[in-house]
């Protein structure tokens, strides 16, 4: 995991510490909450959207029921919190159990599922995620079709605001180093050929099977994280608000907007979609903004079917080639 | 165990099956023959039943009439779809992730398109037979489903006949089971992918009609539609015909046994339970052999 720490001091380095400084003390300044919670959804999107893209950015296994391991995370978590009636302090722990429980599901629905491969898995995943909504309705010591209610705390909503900010950012640094020392990794290189040929792949002693549900795994866990901390920050979980379908397929556009198989594409891809659907929702009527998003869909993949990332690298190389 | 209500939940879940068996045909040729995995096929038929619903209200003509027009309609349009954003990414390598996505985006425009035309009110079409039923001792028939089911058996009858009779028709299937192989013999691409995608929309297109003469829709709808006709592709298995009819039927006796005896929260776990075992087991369909 020596590439997680850079080789050298780079400027691409010194920027991406100035911005995290300060979007970390941003909380201190008080601004207005709704800023914090705007970047809040954008963490949370770039944590699912980098997570999503371990499994299907960079082995092209399409998960359309990733929400299924966020809506896991949230619920163990909420169920724990509000059974036990724990304070602020133990989120992160509790969160953390909650993605551990993800992964677990994640280990287990993996090892049969990953088996299909190319729309038999898209198909398989999304009927994953919709029987986990159903049970959840359905079983009632998870409160059913109502949700949970999170224990209210003592705390003011601006500290809890910018905790839950702090931590999600935290999460996402620790997400982004993660795929970026996968990118650079043997992992990394395995995973990308069993996208490009499972088989040739496997011929080459790559073993493909094994790495896949690794990558799967890792892919449900920090979800699962994400989803603990968002159960907190909204203190009242529903199956139709954690188990969103849009969710699943949000966090697909995301990455291939902005080029899976790449640490940067996806970090690309969910901060400008985000931002894209915030002005959307905000200024257009929510049919008409559906109608635009769908253009988006078909817009990406019909002129930038390798993602924005790969759009603007190749046109910056092709700039510095000019000049020369 | 009471006879007449076992063999009513069997009659109405057959019936119910021959229409998501017309849905699910054209799903099933566009994936077998374009690699296509059309999202938003739902809801053409949709559109499709909208189409009648006006007809019916606005100009009181019988589904079952106002069907001809839509479909011819919905087959030139499924023709431009085709050429306009289709047959673009037919290069592309992971065209079947492509075109998930793709026909994905559509899907959203239609269905927005459609709530702002409609708004998200449910609407059932009421032709005048509506509300009628045949009986045959304890068991009652309602007319509509009986219509619709009819719907079904000539509609897919038709598409059988298209592919096995017709030159044309000939031309898909032949691009179906080896593309180049077909293209060698002089056989344009994408001229029968054009019409493979259109006669697929139509398709769909009647089998909307049918399943809202049945139950009640909105444009919210086609995911739900979408999931069964999933189901019965892949369990017929992708590219059979006679095998996605024969998967339509089974599924609706399936559910229609569910209906009566499964409380109602229950029967989408099932369905999507049935769909993930069969994913599992046997990913080509269980009336296929071999791959």
């Amino acid at each position: 995991m020596r590439s997680i720490w850079p080789g050298r001091i780079t400027g691409g380095w010194i920027v991406s510490v100035i911005i995290l400084c300060s979007l970390g003390i941003l909380p201190l300044l008080s601004p207005k909450v709704y800023f914090l919670s705007l970047l809040y959804m954008v963490f949370l999107y770039v944590v699912l959207a980098e997570s999503w893209n371990l499994i299907g950015g960079f082995a092209g296994y399409l998960s359309f029921g990733h929400v299924a391991f966020f809506g896991i995370g949230a619920y163990t978590t909420a169920f724990l919190m509000s059974t036990f009636h724990l304070p602020v302090a133990s989120v992160l722990p509790i969160s953390l159990l909650g993605g551990l429980v993800s992964a677990a599901v994640a280990l287990v629905v993996g090892y049969p599922c990953l088996r299909l491969r190319g729309p038999y898995f898209a198909v398989i995943t999304l009927c994953f995620a919709f029987v986990v909504q159903i049970l959840v309705e359905n079983l009632p010591f998870f409160g059913g079709v109502e949700g949970l209610w999170l224990t209210p705390t003592k705390e003011t909503v601006a500290f809890q605001r910018a905790l839950y900010y702090e931590l999600m950012m935290g999460l996402m640094v620790v997400v982004l180093l993660v795929v970026r020392g996968i990118e650079h990794s043997r992992l990394g290189a395995g995973l990308i050929a069993i996208r490009e040929d499972e088989d040739v792949a496997q011929c080459l002693g790559i073993p493909a099977p094994r790495i896949k549900l690794l990558a799967f795994v890792l892919s449900a866990f920090f979800p699962g994280v994400a989803g603990g901390f968002h159960a907190c920050y909204l203190t009242y979980i529903s199956p139709v608000i954690v188990f969103d379908v849009m969710i699943s397929i949000l966090i697909v556009l995301m990455t291939l907007l902005g080029g899976g198989g790449s640490w940067a594409g996806a970090l690309l891809g969910a901060v400008s979609l985000s931002f894209v659907n915030e002005f959307l929702t905000t200024f257009v009527r929510a049919e008409i903004a559906r109608i635009l998003y769908g253009m988006l869909f078909i817009g990406v993949i019909l002129f930038l079917p390798n993602g924005l990332w790969e759009f603007i690298r190749n046109a910056s190389f092709k700039r510095a080639h000019a000049e020369r | 165990m009471n006879f007449s209500l076992l063999l009513q939940s069997l009659i109405s879940g057959l019936l119910m099956g021959g229409i998501y068996a017309l849905l699910g045909v054209g799903f099933s040729l566009t994936w077998g023959v374009l690699r296509v995995i059309n999202i938003a096929h739902a809801s053409f038929g949709i559109l499709a039943a909208y189409g009648a619903y006006w007809a019916l209200t606005l100009l009181h003509v019988d589904p079952v009439l106002s069907l001809l027009p839509i479909v011819g309609l919905l087959f030139f349009m499924g023709m431009g779809i085709h050429k306009a954003i289709i047959q673009p990414i037919t290069r592309a390598r992971e065209i079947m992730v492509a075109s998930m996505v793709l026909t994905f985006g559509l899907a959203i425009i239609l269905e927005n398109t459609m709530l702002v035309i409609w708004s998200p009110d449910p609407r059932v079409l009421t032709p005048s037979y509506a509300g009628r039923a045949i009986l045959l001792g304890d068991i009652g028939i309602p007319m509509t489903h009986l219509v619709g089911f009819g719907l079904s058996l000539v509609g897919i009858l038709l598409i059988s006949l298209f592919l096995h009779k017709t030159h044309i028709g000939k031309a898909v299937q032949a691009t179906w089971q080896e593309p180049e192989g077909a293209a060698l013999v002089g056989i344009d691409l994408h001229r029968v992918s054009r019409i493979a995608f259109g006669l697929a929309i139509s398709a769909a297109g009647a089998g909307g009609i049918a399943m809202a003469m049945m139950y009640a829709f909105d444009p919210a709808m086609h995911n739900l539609w979408l999931i069964f006709v999933f189901l019965v592709v892949i369990v017929g298995g992708v590219g059979s015909v006679f095998g996605t009819a024969l998967a339509g039927l089974l599924i609706g006796i399936i559910t229609g046994l569910c209906m009566a005896w499964v409380p109602y929260h229950w029967i989408n776990a099932i369905t999507f339970g049935i769909l993930m075992i069969v994913l599992l087991i046997r990913p080509h369909g269980i009336f296929r052999t071999g791959v």
